[in-house]
């Protein structure tokens, strides 16, 4: 066993290491120190030396932070890991040093894959291999499936993958056959290993946090072709849930049928969990990817349930929270760690490059900068950090056995929780644990009590709200559900108004849907969300049928394509997972899926730790984007699973099979 | 039309297009204002243009192949062929661990 994981290791040192040496062994370069001045041996040697060749000559690069090694995935594959250029840059008083590295996608997909797949091996495999025998029917068919949709996202996208392919004719068969048999290798193998190793598959969740497994240069997640096979699996071993079927393919007919035209989207930090482009092809893949995603979690969840483990999920959240935050300060000191953790943990984003976590604004408002770490989002991150403290506290009061790895996982989650400044998961935690102990201590409420306690909750939340934007008390009611309003009057274009600005204008003060809207506007003021969500308002510009059904799923391409407004320079998400899944799903499939969510509450209402987290995760997408990164979307999932399904889940001595 | 401004450059001013394939007979005449250029095949093969209309008609012909191109192409096939060959590794592999460790 040792034997077996001292080679992994091994093996994983040298696939990461090799490709860095990719030395041109034909010619004797004198490789000069790049500098300001001069960067002409560069220009003149592109492609010709290797990132290792590069680094000793200049060692200063490692940890000066005006250095920024990028991955080039438009690049040839005899360029891969030498330096393809150097760009240099002076903003203000700084020069910057823009350093390429080729990195071609097709080797990506390849030496990516293997890197992930050895690290997924380090998953302890199932004990009873007779148990995967379900798993394993239909293997080889859905193996082909799942190489024909990710090389179908290719044809889909191409707009977006022609500009991350060298020499890659995107008109020809040919290139699609390549990529195809890349992706057969890939799954085929990968699905020999994560089967084998299924009942730990909720276990070791967290850890998408920190190996999000994005291909450089593809909008595709490696991790995802785990839920793509459990969907598939499902769908054609026939496991029922036919009302969830028959609405979706009712829905996605009406998505497709309204996928007419063609709008861009610069996927960014969303990559690996958007469409690049609002077209019928792409929308098409995202509404199979995203079935598939929700089938696929439902499945892995209902297979595996008894084997949850509590001590090594807790073990598990604790490491993760940890190696954020160590990768996370890494990151941010030595430009070339950036680089390493970006392409080999399949980021979405460049880790942060703010090295100061404890820095406030130098201005009056003297407010918390927040730090992200590796993670594409601040808030997203924070939302995790959060949850790791609440089930790590949870699990401390109520176990005897706490090994010193809690301890760790609590300080770096609330290191991470301060640093990313989120401060909506503070004060949830607070209340949170507050009621906790206070129920399961018994001193003072009795769970049957529990809507009280809500009330009062609430009520403190929304006090201590009000204390922390102590203006708002002097603002009317009135102001504030015109909140949005006017904030998307401001950053509305006079020559394009969008359907929804006109429809929310338009409404009469005494109707109930404005007094409705009134109110999540002064909910929005309170979340300082006014600005982020008129923004939203001055772009959502639906049509009758698309406000109440949605335009397909994880697609922004209409929401940014149709109306422009008047928005800072700068990329800005709705910052609010509901507004998200608004334009993705519409009015009526939301309006459901918060009466199901109401409903669960309700059925539950005696389950303290399932009613905690829901309303943590709920509060947190509302106000927050968490729903349009995989990572959260898959944790959020399985934890709602997890803790809806079983009572006490971390109090209860007893398993999921005592239950 | 990019790739003919990539490989033969912008057109001369006053240039007329010659429907050359109806004369094969047709002899090139050297512009001495254009720097001939090397074109290829994609076999590898070279020849060099010296005018324009020369360069253009090659180009049009499959000549537009660059050596950085060809390099790139082959290093695909191989690619192909790696890929092809792990997929026969993995599937011996398989197929030995399901007769003989079983």
């Amino acid at each position: 066993m040792k034997i077996t994981k001292i080679t992994t290791v091994v093996l994983l040192l040298l696939v990461v290491v090799i490709p860095w040496f990719n030395i041109d062994t034909g010619n004797d370069y004198s490789i000069p120190k790049v500098s300001q001045e001069d960067t002409s041996f560069y220009e003149v040697y592109p492609c010709k030396i290797s990132l290792t060749e590069f680094i000793l000559s200049n060692p200063e690069s490692i940890y000066q932070n005006h250095f920024y090694f990028r991955p080039d995935n438009r690049s040839s594959i005899k360029c891969f890991g030498r330096v393809s250029g150097v760009t240099v840059l002076q903003k203000g008083l700084e020069t910057q040093f823009f350093i390429s590295i080729g990195t071609s996608s097709l080797i990506n997909l390849l030496l990516q894959g293997l890197i992930w797949m050895v690290l997924f091996t380090l998953i302890p495999k199932n004990k009873e291999l007779e148990t995967s025998k379900e798993t394993l029917r239909y293997k080889n068919l859905i193996i082909f499936l799942i190489s024909y949709l990710l090389t179908f996202s290719i044809y889909a996208e191409s707009r977006f993958y022609e500009k991350n392919m060298y020499l890659l004719d995107f008109q020809e068969m040919k290139s699609y056959l390549l990529i195809y048999l890349i992706f057969i290798l890939l799954v085929k193998n990968f699905v020999e290993i994560f089967v084998s190793r299924s009942e730990n598959l909720v276990n070791y969740s967290p850890y998408i946090y920190l190996i999000t497994g994005l291909f450089s240069g593809f909008n595709l997640s490696f991790l995802a072709i785990v839920f793509l096979y459990y969907g598939l699996h499902s769908y054609l071993t026939g496991v029922k849930n036919q009302m969830f079927n028959y609405a979706y393919l009712i829905i996605s007919v009406w998505w497709l049928f309204n996928s007419r035209g063609s709008a861009f989207f610069n996927v960014g930090k969303l990559r690996g969990f958007t469409s690049s482009i609002f077209e019928f092809n792409a929308n098409l893949y995202w509404i199979l990817f995203t079935y598939l995603l929700i089938k696929g979690i439902w499945r892995i969840y209902s297979l595996n349930k008894k084997s949850f483990n509590l001590s090594t999920f807790t073990k598990n959240l604790s490491i993760t929270s940890t190696l954020l935050l160590i990768i996370g300060t890494l990151s941010a000191n030595f430009p070339i760690f950036n680089f390493f953790s970006y392409y080999f943990l399949g980021l979405q984003r460049y880790g942060v490059e703010s090295k100061a976590p404890f820095a406030f604004s130098q201005d009056v408002y003297e407010l918390k900068i927040s730090w992200r770490g590796i993670f594409p989002s601040s808030e997203t991150i924070g939302e995790f950090y959060g949850l790791c403290i609440l089930f790590l506290l949870f699990h401390i009061i109520n176990s005897s056995k706490i090994s010193p790895l809690n301890y760790i996982g609590i300080f770096a989650s609330s290191l991470g929780l301060y640093f990313s400044d989120n401060r909506t998961s503070i004060v949830l935690i607070f209340l949170s644990t507050l009621i906790y102990v206070s129920i399961k201590s018994g001193m003072s409420l009795k769970l049957v009590k529990l809507k009280y306690v809500g009330l009062v909750a609430l009520t403190l939340s929304a006090i201590l709200i009000f204390a922390i934007q102590s203006s708002s008390f002097l603002d009317s009611y009135k102001f504030m559900s015109d909140a949005i309003i006017s904030k998307a009057y401001i950053f509305k274009k006079e020559y394009a108004i969008s359907s929804f600005t006109s429809l929310i204008s338009g409404l009469e003060s005494s109707s109930a849907s404005s007094t409705v809207f009134g109110f999540i506007s002064v909910v929005g003021y309170l979340l300082n969300r006014s600005e982020m969500w008129g923004i939203f308002v001055a772009r959502y510009n639906p049509t009758y049928s698309e406000l109440l059904f949605g335009s397909g799923p994880l697609n922004f391409g209409q929401l940014y394509g149709e109306v422009p407004v008047n928005s800072p320079d700068s990329f800005l998400l709705p910052h609010s997972s509901i507004l998200s899944y608004l334009v993705f799903i519409g009015l009526i499939p939301l309006v459901i899926l918060l009466i199901v969510f109401l409903k669960d509450l309700y059925t539950n209402r005696d389950n303290l730790e399932f009613l905690i987290f829901s309303i943590f995760i709920f509060t947190n997408i509302f106000k927050n984007d968490s729903m349009n990164y995989l990572s959260p979307f898959v944790l959020y999932a399985t934890f709602y699973l997890l803790v809806k399904n079983k009572k006490d889940l971390i109090s209860s001595k007893k398993s999921f099979i005592e239950q | 039309m990019d790739e003919i401004v990539n490989i033969c450059g912008l057109q001369p001013e006053g240039f007329v297009k010659i429907d050359i394939s109806s004369d094969p007979n047709y002899v090139f005449k050297n512009d001495l204002n254009y720097a001939a250029r090397q074109l290829f095949d994609g076999e590898g093969n070279t020849v060099f243009v010296n005018s324009y209309m020369e360069c253009q008609h090659y180009v049009l012909g499959g000549w537009n192949y660059t050596p950085l191109k060809n390099s790139e192409i082959l290093l695909q096939e191989n690619l192909l062929y790696v890929v092809i060959a792990l997929m026969v590794v993995t599937f011996f592999k398989n197929t030995a661990k399901r007769l003989f460790f079983k």
